[in-house]
């Protein structure tokens, strides 16, 4: 039995098939080591910003000389006119203008607070925060040394993020980015596996392969399959986490869990997609609608609680979606493992469910094609 | 001349509605996605997410700042906790995203002229939250501390109310949002993708149907047939045009139908749009045209192409500047019209941009249009001359 067994998975797996081992192996390691580094500057910095003087004074050279010195922004354009700064922000020079407004400095001194306008390009959603942001610091910076600078501001809020109390988007969007590439990939990997000897008529000749036995064969299929999928998503998750707070074991073994139990659901999935349609181009289709848009679905860009109701029923269906409620919990630290559990016993009914129907289903296919 | 070109155009178009695999990526796909994808954006921008307050004061003042932390458009206090670790643990469950801690002895200290520390806590995972519950405690925190700061500088300089509320604040800032003045999340993301749906469904679908060959063994009973077999200019012109002539359908779909839908704003002039159109699509379908000829099966453009359009939907630098990418990866981004599509689309539709102004980018399409142009009628020959077993195209 074991010898059948090995034999299958020599013929599955070793067979000089480049495509195979593209989609297993390079192109989910390659295209995750990619999206981790595209991040590699951590944060926005250097926003390109605008500015329109009409009042030429200390305080006005002041805003001007803060707003150089500070690291998120680059003064990049000084503008004779409105039109000409806002041409900046539709060619993408600029991010947004400051227009410091006339007699300034004069006003500001009769206590008239005069109102200082800035344009922003709220097109480019995130950079525009990082530029409002520091431009609004700079601002009350100044503002609030100008007249009372002994007097503090008696309430001060400090903001901290749990588990990234840098911001780091390396690791935040990196980890949502791999975890979802993986699961792409696993539900694609485990469509091609099941679908290249219909494809190639081969059925037979693997079915011989593995002693006569479809059970042999859909082991030999689907074990070698899980276990570098999984292997694989550790390393590279491994290799992300550095950038953000440590786990411990306990936290690191649950992610483990997790990232099994995804790769149990989707690899189910994908051999259902293969026995549901029975063909690889149209199960890869099937396996592109649902696992491309993923991320966008699964809640770390755009929370579920603010989805439609239909969409957070489709988001809960989604293996993604709770394995990166695991990770997201575990890395809020001293809480226990005890909320990670719901999330993982989803995903192990997920892996079940898909397996059970995807085998019944393939089984079914593969006597069919066997005796075709 | 005409004539020969438009058989093989009609006859190429013909197959985007016969063939399985082409209908669903080149006809359905573009349809489906630019339904699909906007779905989890419907509400646009996040309003009430679920926060927490943690009471250490237990005071007058303290009951004022939950009250106008409640008022907050951006956050929905659920919970009121006594103790830091029912906090710590209602967001591990997910019940909430954030929460603020009101110190003991808050308002004794504030009275007393002391300065207070209100720490606020999101959760790490959620970046986007984490700035909606951070501004809105923190503008709770302000309002509560102006009201005390106004008050210590009228008695400290001598001033009516009305002088050191200017003082506190002497030149108060406007923001005005040119673009996407809503704030809103689909209109940041989605017009993006649609130009990333329209690129990646055109080079998967022309991937598919084997580019510009010659005997295309899907094809069967049409695998001799004089369309299928005309010259190589005739085939690689007559295919491109019925690509352009589909896909310009679909950004005119995309524009006047699913910007409305969606109700994105549509600022896009009908030259630039045109001019956007014309280079956008002869650089995708000639770089379609050119890996058409390397793939040996049908599906494994499509195969490789799906892994691949997280990476190519972030170089086109919607959300991260180009400037903060590795150099490496810049440079690699100059392959993809996407790159440069989605700044120009963006520019154009959304803020208005004339061609002057979208000119940066359109210029390197039409670029990366000619070179591939060139490369795609070259591998065609090659691909026409070789021997080469190709699977099943």
């Amino acid at each position: 039995m074991l010898k059948d067994f090995f034999r299958a998975v020599k013929k599955i797996y070793l067979c000089n098939n480049i495509v195979l081992w593209m989609i297993l192996l390079v192109l989910p390691v390659s295209t995750s080591i990619f999206m981790v580094h595209f991040f590699s500057a951590e944060s926005i910095q250097r926003i390109p910003i605008g500015i329109i003087h009409y009042d030429y004074s200390k305080l006005s050279e002041r805003l001007e000389y803060s707003l150089s010195a500070n690291p998120v922004l680059e003064l990049k354009l000084q503008c004779s006119d409105f039109s000409e700064c806002e041409r900046g922000i539709r060619r993408g020079e600029i991010q947004a203008f400051i227009v410091i407004p006339y007699q300034f400095e004069k006003r500001v001194l009769r206590y008239e607070t005069p109102v200082v306008p800035i344009y922003s390009n709220g097109q480019y959603y995130l950079t525009n925060m990082f530029a409002l942001k520091e431009i609004r610091s700079v601002f009350s910076t100044i503002g609030s040394n100008l007249f009372t600078r002994h007097i503090k501001e008696p309430i001060k809020t400090e903001i901290h993020s749990v588990g990234n109390s840098t911001g780091n988007y390396q690791g935040y969007l990196g980890l949502g980015l791999v975890t979802s590439i993986f699961h792409m990939s696993s539900i694609l990997i485990a469509v091609y596996v099941f679908s290249f000897p219909l494809r190639d008529r081969k059925t037979k000749e693997y079915i011989d392969a593995a002693g006569g036995s479809r059970m042999i064969l859909w082991f030999a299929s689907v074990v070698p399959l899980i276990l570098i999928s999984w292997f694989l998503m550790l390393a590279v998750y491994t290799y992300t986490h550095r950038f953000l707070a440590p786990l411990t074991l306990n936290e690191f073994i649950m992610v483990g869990a997790g990232q099994l139990a995804m790769v149990l659901a989707c690899t189910g999935a994908g051999i259902s997609f293969v026995g549901i349609t029975g063909n690889m181009r149209m199960a890869t289709s099937v396996a592109g609608v649902i696992g491309g848009p993923a991320f966008a679905f699964a809640g770390q860009t755009f929370p579920i609680i603010a989805m439609p109701f239909f969409v957070r029923c489709f988001a809960f269906l989604l293996p993604l979606t709770h394995l990166l409620k695991i990770q997201s919990q575990m890395i809020l630290g001293d809480v226990g493992l005890i909320p990670s559990w719901d999330s993982l016993v989803i995903l192990l009914g997920m892996g079940l469910f898909w397996h059970l129907l995807g085998g019944r289903l393939i089984f079914i296919r593969w006597k069919k094609w066997n005796h075709d | 001349m005409i004539k020969r070109l438009l058989k093989v155009t009609f006859s190429e178009w013909k197959l985007f509605f016969t063939d399985p695999a082409a209908v669903l990526l080149l006809v359905i796909a573009g349809f489906i996605y630019a339904f699909y994808y906007p779905t989890p954006y419907l509400k646009q921008v996040v309003t009430e997410a679920p926060v927490g307050i943690v009471d250490l004061d237990k005071t007058a003042m303290s009951r004022q700042l939950i009250q106008m932390s409640r008022a907050a458009q951006q956050i929905d206090v659920k919970y009121v906790f006594d103790d830091i670790h029912q906090a710590k643990l209602s967001m591990a469950d997910g019940n909430i995203y954030g929460y603020m801690i009101i110190p003991n002895n808050m308002e004794r200290d504030i009275r007393t002229g002391q300065k207070v520390t209100l720490n606020v806590f999101t959760h790490g995972a959620y970046v986007m939250l984490h700035g909606n519950i951070g501004t809105a405690f923190a503008t709770s925190g302000l309002t509560l501390g102006a009201e005390t700061k106004i008050k210590r500088i009228a008695l400290d300089k001598q001033v009516p109310a009305k002088s050191a509320m200017a003082m506190r604040d002497p030149f108060p800032i406007q923001i005005q949002t040119l673009y996407n003045r809503t704030g809103s999340y689909s209109n940041y993301v989605v017009p993006s993708v649609l130009v990333l749906i329209l690129q990646q469904s055109l080079i998967i679908g022309i991937c598919t149907l084997g580019g510009a060959r010659a005997h295309r063994k899907f094809r069967k009973k049409k695998q001799e047939s004089a369309a299928e077999n005309e010259s190589l200019p005739y085939r690689y012109f007559g295919r491109s045009l019925a690509y352009f002539l589909h896909y310009a359908c679909f950004i005119a779909f995309y524009h006047f139908v699913v910007y409305n839908v969606f109700d994105f704003p549509r600022r896009g002039e009908p030259l630039p749009m045109i001019v956007f159109a014309v280079v956008f699509l002869s650089a995708s379908i000639n770089l379609g045209m050119v890996l058409s000829q390397v793939f040996l099966r049908r599906e494994t453009g499509m195969q490789i192409f799906l892994f691949l359009s997280i990476p190519i939907l972030f170089l086109s630098n919607f959300s991260w500047p180009r400037y903060l990418i590795p150099d490496w990866m810049a440079a690699l981004s100059a392959i993809l019209p996407s790159s440069y599509a989605v700044p120009a689309w963006l520019s154009i539709q959304q803020m208005g941009a004339g061609i002057q102004d979208a000119s940066v980018f359109l210029v390197k399409m039409g670029v990366q249009s000619v070179i591939y142009l060139g490369l795609g009628l070259l591998l065609s020959f090659l691909r026409d001359k070789s021997k080469l077993k190709t699977g099943d195209m």
